[in-house]
């Protein structure tokens, strides 16, 4: 018996990791085991938390689902009686239960999540760490850097896209002799963790990606700018900067290489606008953060005036692998033009909601249907939200649409950092359009005009839609003020704010209409819009619904056809929701 | 920066790079592009996107205001997608703009009478004026303040607090003052057109009031036999009396109107004839004089039934006697009108007969009260429905009751008879007041007017044209039985329409423009306004009850002084001060703006006006940032910032406190940079609103640096500092003021400014006229002359009098009264160096000039407190170091601009000649000097050396209590040569000044030539607006104007024939404060100063027989004085001054000087007593005369500096050349406090700092 992990990034914790994790150390203790008891990071599989990986000599098994009362039984059956618990197993030689999930996956920038201890710099040298800044330093000019990179076709996983090569040529070719670093993880966007997992699971991977950058634009400082909300990710940072100071791997002359280099951490408030790279700057120096009109660009004048290269997380943990594996094995991988794997976070109503990294060039549909495991409760597909509030929805119709950044800015949605919600026939567009539209009018630093007013407007007329008093001519004027805050707008926030409401009308444009013409939503979803009313013919008069009614709205005779009186339903759904014999209707 | 091409608006640019489009865009004049977020003076934003623009390869539009121009680059500054966004920008903004433009009660009134305007002008008590504003909407304020529906107050926000302000009998009190010395209107010539008017009616007289203002001949036609139609028959003797309407009808005709009564318009003439008899333009504003009937049988034919117009009408002629019960059947004010009417005539009960409830009533609620209070009965719900006759006369009436049905929104409900429900009124007499119509038997068949379909003339409402042309109607003919002011706006808008008419042949309609209310955004709520004290509405005084009902005395009385006193306070001044000048509205008009679409949230603040002088209203703001801007980036204090994201973003004083506990230094530059009215000042009297205000251009009078300020002039006495005038902006301090520029003039409002001079005898002190007291005052010096010789008389001039002034005070002293004995207080008490460079230079002035610290790699700021003294100069300074310009500042203790300082030398007080002294010595020892220099221009080099030799880095450091590091730093940042290094020293600073500070500095300019090298020098700071041009003009003992010492004969010559008086026997050496303390100075002329606001300096007065003192306050001074000469202020006269740097800058009269005349005549007037040589036509031909005199003005120009590199030729001492000098090191300061002796800096601090201290 050699170790046991327990997956305790944010999503483990969250499911109740740390008691699994103090019940093994309990029962170990107890037992007198001699085991290696370890944390480690996100394996993906958030939906199957908490995850427990066995390693004995032989084989690891990963038991899913584990709760307190079973960790008992996996010690007692497993470890001393040295028989695997197989119901509880979903992954070792023999079994493979969740095999889907990561057959269509493909492991970069999640190499080590989930395989080593994100505390331990060593479990992350013995897999290769820290190798990749080493190879620079020893056999590679700046210059070569940063062709490797250009060659690899690594575009920026923040979402905009941008060559990560190229932008680390401008930043080397600025003007000056202090340059800046600066890695954004800052994730903002609804439903994504894939930067939050990265961090949790392999703080170290980002350090060297951050160390291979400075390198090449021969910046000798750096920032991670990391939202406050993110206790776990800065604590495995802090530490991980803490043990590469130890060892000199950061400081002055860092592997002995002449090449000094610091890495700061700047925890941000979670103002949603401190992922533009401008207003996260103006943050970092201790401004309010507001974004600034670029040109200049970081690259020429960024942190204080300086040159500076900003990335996100999953862009920096790309690096140490295109280094160590060439810049072929990279761009072999994906699409003419979208190279290498993106990670996607998975929510929304997916069976297998989680982390998956994928090749570029994969299908919606597979992501969705072969890793996600397809709608929950056999509902049906309707549509992907994708990037976030910047983002888009792309209809179940174009499930065929390869991740690719060029494919996708097509439908009108964008890649982004990696969200990808799934939504079924209950989300009502209209309503998913407001709730971004609404997390972008909260989030908007209230610069610009149009941003700042423009979006509440919009949001105020999809809110009288969705309440049922939508007007003739409401979605052409959504539709003029969604095109005037994209034009003029001073950055990515406001420019991208009306994405979610023009995708939304331009593939389901009937739903809009529906509800401002026929006063009706088509998913059952708008609670104004909404009538429940009892069919007479399947009510047996059980006087449950006028029980649980709190306003007192249903009445009827025991056995008989009960009724709800509409003037006085406050369509709070109890009713529907406990009848047993489907008698109530929801229009 | 490299050359570029590019193309815009399909023009071919050259420029070059780090420019922005706005900025090639308005260099080249291509376009005016609008900005809002845009102030030139601060780094560019890009927020209100108003100012995009689209280029072309460009998906999006991009902000103009930041956005770098590229060579190449396509662009257009114009285009229907352009105007579409910044329109939408613009829609947008305004619907997140809570806030009113104008009063709600202007906008609400259908005449749009600016009562907002009125009530500030009677709250200043400018009476005149405020029924000259009145009379721009409304020709008729005795009687409309009489009658008016007031739907002013309908719409006064002082509702939601308590009640509304009275705004009619405000209206009417004015008039009423007016009425006893009628103001009479300007008219223009003739224009030799002829406009029948026809109707003598509010709305006729109103029509031809107008047109006779632009020069038109007009005819009244009037059918009956007196002018005023409803005023006159349908408004009752005790509402309205007739002689207060005749003699407002008078004062209109009697400006040129032709009238022809008994006249009717269909039987005498009509419309053909009319234009035939060479009429160009005719207004029919006939009336609605016919009554409507009851449609009850036998209406006609009874006697005891009338109507309630008829019987109103005929009253002035036959008054009847009723007795018995009257019923009025109706609910307008026709039938209160005929109720009271009624009562007045005896009758013994009236009763009012409405067939909906009180709530439906059309008529005032306040008439109803009244009539209510007489005693008029009122039965609701009622209907007649039968006549009950005995014979032919009337004996009761049959009704029925009425209950209410179906009230649509916004419609009265429907009344419905109750089936049974009759029941008898017993009357005597039945009045019918349910309405009236226009008689349209006019109308000629021939040429006729198209009529609506319910009988009134249609009309265009804009313009008031009938489907005639040339043929415009208006009033009650238009609209049916309706309001007086309504007629009113009707003539008003035909005699617009009439003039466009008759001089361009097109009528036009006019646009009106764009306006914000808070109340067509949001409901406005109680909330907003609780801070606001409920004080009641002053009733209006009535004619007590039982002296009402047997005449038609008027009943209400109007308000006392002290009543329109009270109530004036009571306006809330809900419109914006900023109407004239807000960027944003401006647009909106530009724009045509409509926010119908976009009405929804918005924010809501309570205005904050905690701050003394700054208002700071957030519902106004539209996040420009130009405020927080403009506060971190030029005066580097923050204290105001954004708060909150999204919709809900503002701007707010830091850590949202109040302003005055920010680090806010109240200089209210904010106030300027606002483009809305979120940010305004706090003003001293009530906001004007859309009062028009004339900007002057002038400078202010504070300190030295000479600031060009803009003040805004409301009516000659009131005004106000705003800066954001082009003009201003592009002068030296850039449009920024410091707190005294701003608000410290003030003082020049203050009711004490004294108006007459007051002469002090042994028994009594009197006002007097000018003659006297300056035939007074001569008789009195003379008397002291003959007795005590021409040396007992002293005379002092003021740092803050213009050169002019100045000039001639010194010459009064010298040519009149043959004394030498001619100074300054401020001089002689606070600042005794006035030579100090004299050894060294030859003259104590600024070496270079404040526009050259642009130039500097380092300046030396010491012994001078900036912040608190010479704001300007520090935003200079501030400007400066953003080049990389480095800041050393000498200060023995820590102040605002310490932690701006590169290096802070924290010296012991006192000791600054010493640290001086040992730069000195360092640069000889490292051989940094100017040898050149040194050899060809100067003497006393050597000595210098031996003096300086002492001076060891450990002594200095000792004597001075520095660290020796530091003192290493200062002599390592000071000793390149090739550095511009400018010095900055206050000569009136007290705390830290030791004696041989100038003088050390003066070597060390000397040492490397930093005289003559552009972004060297010196520049000596001054307290006070013309401590320089004070030396200038020679008021001191020392210097005859132009620094002519006492050794200079052919100078002393060249004057003395110039103003034929032998100076050599006059112009010698004083000791002034000797001859003070020994009481040996008799008779003392005191110009602009108050030494005795300091107790101590009444050792200086010791054997005065006569003080003069001329100033603009009863100051401690003038107390004790013999005559006091009330003086005019600076921006009341004309005259010249002369600024720290020796810029010369002129003042032009802006108001009227309270005292009658400038001061320069003042001092010529007395001068002419003792010596001709003062007769004088204007401040100009005096300014000519110093030209002549002063040598260093000779050549001067204004704006300009007076001999630019003055030393470039020769230096002014005996040898002509700069000596280094020798000076003994005294480390006593001078006394630690300065002595404030001037009324306004005593007014400052006192009346204006004062309200800062929390």
């Amino acid at each position: 018996m050699k170790e046991i992990k327990v997956g305790l990034a944010t999503c483990g914790i969250a499911a109740g990791g740390m008691l699994i994790y103090d019940e093994l150390k309990k029962e170990i203790k107890n037992n007198n085991i001699e085991v290696e008891l370890k944390k480690t990071g996100c394996m993906g599989m958030c939906y199957r938390e908490v995850l427990v990986e066995v390693k004995d000599d032989s084989d690891s098994y990963l038991y899913a689902n584990v709760t307190p009362d079973k960790v008992k039984q996996i010690v007692y059956e497993h470890i001393i009686n040295k028989k695997p618990v197989k119901e509880w197993i979903i992954k070792s030689k023999d079994i493979n239960k969740e095999d889907a999930f990561y057959k269509k996956q493909k492991q970069i920038v999640l190499r080590n999540c989930g395989i080593i201890d994100p505390s331990s710099i060593d479990d992350y040298i013995s897999n290769n760490g820290y190798k990749a800044i080493q190879k620079c330093l020893n056999e590679y000019s700046k210059m070569e850097v940063i062709d490797i990179i250009i060659k690899s076709g690594l575009r920026g996983r923040g979402g905009g896209g941008f060559s990560t090569g190229l932008k680390w040529k401008f930043a080397s070719q600025a003007a000056g002799n202090k340059k800046y670093i600066i890695c954004n993880a800052d994730e903002g966007d609804p439903g994504a963790f894939m930067d939050r997992s990265t961090i949790e699971g392999d703080p170290h991977s980002i350090i060297e990606g951050m160390m291979i950058a400075g390198y090449a634009i021969q910046a000798d400082e750096a920032y991670i700018y990391v939202r406050a909300e993110y206790p776990l990710a800065i604590e495995r940072l802090l530490i991980a900067i803490k043990q590469c100071e130890d060892r000199g791997f950061l400081g002055k002359n860092i592997f002995n290489s002449n090449m000094d280099f610091k890495i700061r951490i700047k925890e941000g408030a979670g103002a949603f606008v401190c992922g533009e790279e401008t207003a996260l700057i103006s943050s970092i120096e201790g401004k309010r953060g507001v974004p600034r009109i670029r040109p200049p660009f970081p690259a020429n004048k960024g942190l204080w005036g300086k040159p500076t290269n900003i990335n996100n997380v999953e862009t920096y943990a790309n690096i140490p692998w295109i280094i160590m594996n060439g810049p072929q094995a990279f761009s072999s991988m994906g699409t003419e033009k979208s190279k290498g794997t993106k990670v996607f976070a998975l929510a929304g109503k997916i069976v297998r909601s989680g982390l998956a990294e994928v090749p570029m060039g994969i299908t919606i549909n597979e992501i969705i249907y072969d890793i996600g495991g397809g709608i929950v409760d056999g509902k049906k597909f309707k549509a992907v939200q994708m990037g976030g509030p910047s983002g888009g929805c792309i209809p179940a119709s174009m499930g065929d649409l390869k991740i690719d950044y060029d494919e996708i800015t097509k439908t009108g949605a964008i890649m982004g950092s990696g969200g990808l919600i799934v939504l079924d026939e209950t989300t009502c567009m209209v309503d998913l359009a407001k709730f971004f539209l609404n997390f972008t009018q909260n989030e908007s630093c209230g610069k610009c005009t149009f941003c700042r007013i423009g979006t509440k407007r919009m949001l105020e007329i999809l809110e009288r839609i969705t309440a049922g008093a939508g007007k003739e001519g409401d979605i052409q004027l959504l539709e003029e003020l969604a095109y005037k805050i994209k034009n003029s707008s001073l950055c990515g926030l406001g420019q991208t704010a009306p994405n979610p409401v023009l995708t939304t009308i331009k593939y389901f444009r009937d739903e809009y209409e529906a509800h401002i013409k026929e006063k009706r939503c088509p998913a059952h979803s708008c609670v104004s819009l909404l009538t429940y009313t009892i069919i007479e013919d399947k009510c047996i008069g059980c006087t449950l619904c006028a029980q649980k009614c709190p306003v007192n709205a249903i009445s009827g005779k025991t056995k008989e056809p009960h009724k709800i009186k509409q003037d006085a339903c406050i369509k709070c759904g109890l009713c529907y929701d406990s009848c047993k014999f489907d008698a109530i209707e929801k229009i | 920066m490299e050359q570029i091409k590019l193309t815009i608006n399909g023009k071919e640019i050259l420029t070059t790079s780090e420019k922005t489009i706005l900025e090639v865009v308005n260099e080249h004049k291509i376009d005016e592009i609008p900005t809002l977020c845009y102030d030139e003076r601060i780094e560019p934003y890009g927020s209100c996107f108003l100012c995009v623009v689209e280029i072309e390869g460009m998906n999006k539009l991009v902000p103009s205001c930041c956005t770098p121009v590229t060579n190449g680059m396509v662009i257009h500054t114009d285009n229907e997608r352009i105007r579409s966004s910044r329109k939408t920008a613009l829609e947008l903004l305004f619907s997140n703009h809570y806030a009113d433009c104008i009063g709600p009660c202007i906008d609400n009134c259908p005449s749009n009478v600016d009562a907002q305007g009125y009530i500030a002008l009677i709250s200043l008590g400018k009476y005149k004026e405020a029924l000259e504003l009145i009379k721009k909407q409304n020709p008729l304020p005795l009687s409309i303040g009489r009658v008016c529906v007031r739907d002013c107050e309908l719409a006064c926000r002082r509702d939601i607090v308590d009640e509304p302000v009275a705004i009619n009998n405000l209206k009417r009190y004015v008039a009423d003052i007016d009425a006893k010395h009628k103001w009479i209107p300007e008219i223009k010539p003739n224009k030799n057109k002829n406009v029948a008017v026809i109707g003598g009616g509010p709305s006729g007289l109103t029509c031809a009031y107008y047109l006779t203002l632009e020069g038109y001949s007009v005819t009244i036609f009037e059918k009956l036999p007196e002018l005023g139609g409803m005023l006159k028959y349908g408004i009752p003797e005790y509402r309205l009396p007739k002689k207060v309407l005749n003699d407002e009808i008078k004062w209109i005709i009697d400006l040129g109107i032709n009238v022809k009564t008994n006249i009717e318009m269909g039987k005498d003439f009509n419309i053909n004839s009319l234009f035939n008899n060479g009429f160009d333009a005719i207004y029919i504003a006939v009336g609605a004089h016919k009554a409507s009937n009851m449609r009850l049988k036998n209406e006609d034919d009874t006697k005891g039934v009338l109507w309630g117009i008829d019987f109103l009408r005929e009253l002035p002629t036959k008054t009847p006697n009723l007795k018995g019960t009257v019923i009025v059947v109706g609910g307008g004010n026709t039938a209160i009108d005929a109720a009271r009417t009624a009562l007045r005539c005896g009758a013994d009960t009236v009763k009012i007969v409405y067939r909906r409830s009180i709530k439906e009533m059309p008529a005032h609620p306040f008439e109803i009260e009244a009539a209510r209070e007489e005693g008029v009965e009122f039965l609701f719900l009622t209907l007649p429905k039968t006549i009950i006759r005995n014979g032919n006369r009337l004996s009761a009436i049959e009704c029925l009751k009425m209950e209410l049905k179906d009230a649509k929104p916004g419609e009265r409900p429907r009344p419905v008879p109750i089936e049974n429900s009759e029941f008898i009124l017993e009357c005597s007499y039945l009045i019918g007041a349910i309405g009236q119509q226009v008689d349209t038997s006019f109308n000629d068949p021939e040429n006729e007017c198209q009529l609506e379909a319910w009988g009134t003339i249609k009309v265009d409402n804009n313009t008031m044209k009938t489907s005639i042309n040339g043929v415009f109607a208006g009033g009650d003919t238009v609209t049916g039985p309706y309001t007086a002011i309504s007629a009113i706006a009707h003539g008003k808008i035909a005699a617009q329409s009439i003039d466009k008419y008759l001089s361009t042949g097109k009528i036009e309609k006019q646009q009106k423009p764009f306006l914000s209310f808070k109340h067509k955004l949001s409901e406005v709520s109680e909330h907003e306004l609780e801070h606001i004290e409920k004080i009641a509405r002053n009733k209006m005084p009535e004619l007590p009850l039982e002296k009402r009902t047997d005449n038609f005395d008027e009943v209400e009385l109007g308000y006392s002084d002290g009543q329109s006193a009270s109530e004036v306070l009571r306006c809330m001044e809900c419109g914006c001060s900023e109407y004239y000048d807000c960027t944003l509205r401006k647009y909106a008009d530009d724009f045509n703006i409509n926010i119908s679409d976009y009405i929804g949230e918005t924010r809501q603040y309570k205005v904050d006006n905690r701050h003394p002088f700054i208002v700071l209203d957030s519902n106004k703001c539209i996040n420009c940032g130009r405020c927080v801007r403009t506060c971190s980036e030029i005066l580097e204090v923050s204290a105001l910032g954004f708060i909150n994201r999204g919709f809900k973003a503002v701007i707010k004083p830091a850590m949202e406190r109040p302003l005055l506990e920010t680090n806010c230094i109240s200089c209210g530059n904010c106030i300027d940079t606002c483009p809305t009215g979120a940010i305004s000042e706090n003003f001293p009297f009530k906001v004007l609103g859309t009062l028009r205000k004339e900007n002057h251009r002038s400078i202010c009078n504070f300190c030295s640096i000479g600031c060009n300020i803009n003040y805004k002039v409301i009516d000659n006495n009131i005004f106000y500092v705003s800066n954001s005038t082009d003009e201003i902006i592009n002068s030296h301090n850039m449009g920024y003021s410091c707190i005294k520029g701003r608000f410290g003039h003030r003082y020049l409002m203050d009711p004490d400014r004294l108006e007459k001079p007051i002469i002090k005898t042994s028994d009594k002190i009197r006002k007097s006229e000018w003659h006297e007291a300056i035939t007074f005052t001569a008789k009195h010096l003379k008397t002291i002359i003959n007795k005590y010789g021409p040396d007992s008389i002293a005379v002092f001039g003021s740092p803050k009098y213009s050169n002019e002034e100045l000039y001639l005070i010194q010459k009064l002293a010298r040519t009149g009264l043959k004394t030498n004995n001619i100074s300054s207080f401020s001089n002689l008490l606070c600042c005794p160096e006035q030579d100090c460079l004299d050894d060294s230079l030859g003259i104590t002035v600024s070496t270079t000039t404040m526009d050259n610290i642009d130039k500097a790699d380092i300046i030396v700021v010491i012994n001078s407190d900036l912040s608190d003294e010479n704001l300007i100069m520090e935003l200079k300074i501030k400007a400066a170091k953003k080049k990389n310009t480095k800041l050393i500042l000498i200060n023995s203790s820590e102040i605002k601009l310490t932690k701006f300082a590169d290096l802070w030398i924290d010296t012991r007080r006192g000791t600054n000649t010493v640290l001086l002294t040992g730069i000195a010595r360092e640069l000889i020892a490292k051989r940094k000097t100017d040898k050149h220099f040194i050899q060809n221009k100067t003497t006393g080099f050597n000595t210098l050396c031996e003096m300086v030799s002492t001076f060891s880095p450990a002594r200095v450091c000792s004597l001075t209590g520095i660290d020796i590091q530091k003192y290493e730093q200062l002599i390592e940042l000071l000793n390149n040569p090739d550095d511009n290094i400018v010095f900055i020293y206050n000569l009136d600073s007290r705390k830290e000044k030791a004696k041989g500070d100038l003088r050390a500095i003066a070597n060390l300019l000397l040492l490397n030539n930093r005289i003559n090298r552009d972004g060297n020098g010196l520049i000596l700071l001054r307290d006070f607006a013309n401590s320089i041009g004070l030396s200038d003009m020679g008021v001191s003992p020392q210097y005859l104007p132009g620094y002519i010492k006492f050794h200079e004969n052919n100078e002393i010559n060249r004057i003395s024939s110039f103003w034929e008086t032998d100076l050599k026997k006059i112009f010698k050496p004083v000791n002034f404060m000797e001859k003070m303390l020994s009481g040996r100075i008799k008779g003392m002329l005191i110009f602009g100063e108050d030494p005795l606001i300091n107790t101590d300096n009444f050792k200086y007065f010791k054997g005065v027989e006569f003080l003069l003192v001329h100033d603009m306050f009863y100051s401690h001074t003038a107390r004790e004085a013999n005559v006091v000469l009330p003086a005019a202020a600076y921006i009341e006269q004309e005259g010249t001054y002369t600024s720290c740097d020796r810029r010369i800058q002129k003042v032009k009269q802006i108001l009227k000087p309270k005292c009658g005349k400038p001061n320069w005549e003042i001092i010529a007037n007395l001068a002419g007593h003792f010596n001709k040589g003062f007769e004088y036509e204007s401040a100009e031909e005096i300014f000519k005369e110093i030209k002549q005199i002063n040598r260093f003005y000779k050549n001067c120009s204004i704006n300009g500096f007076w001999a630019e590199n003055i030393f470039q030729k020769e230096f002014f001492t005996k040898n002509k050349k700069a000596n280094f000098s020798i000076y003994d090191i005294d480390m006593t300061t001078l006394s630690p406090e300065k002595q404030e002796i001037l009324f306004s800096e005593n007014y400052f601090k006192t009346k204006i700092k004062n309200k800062l201290m929390i």
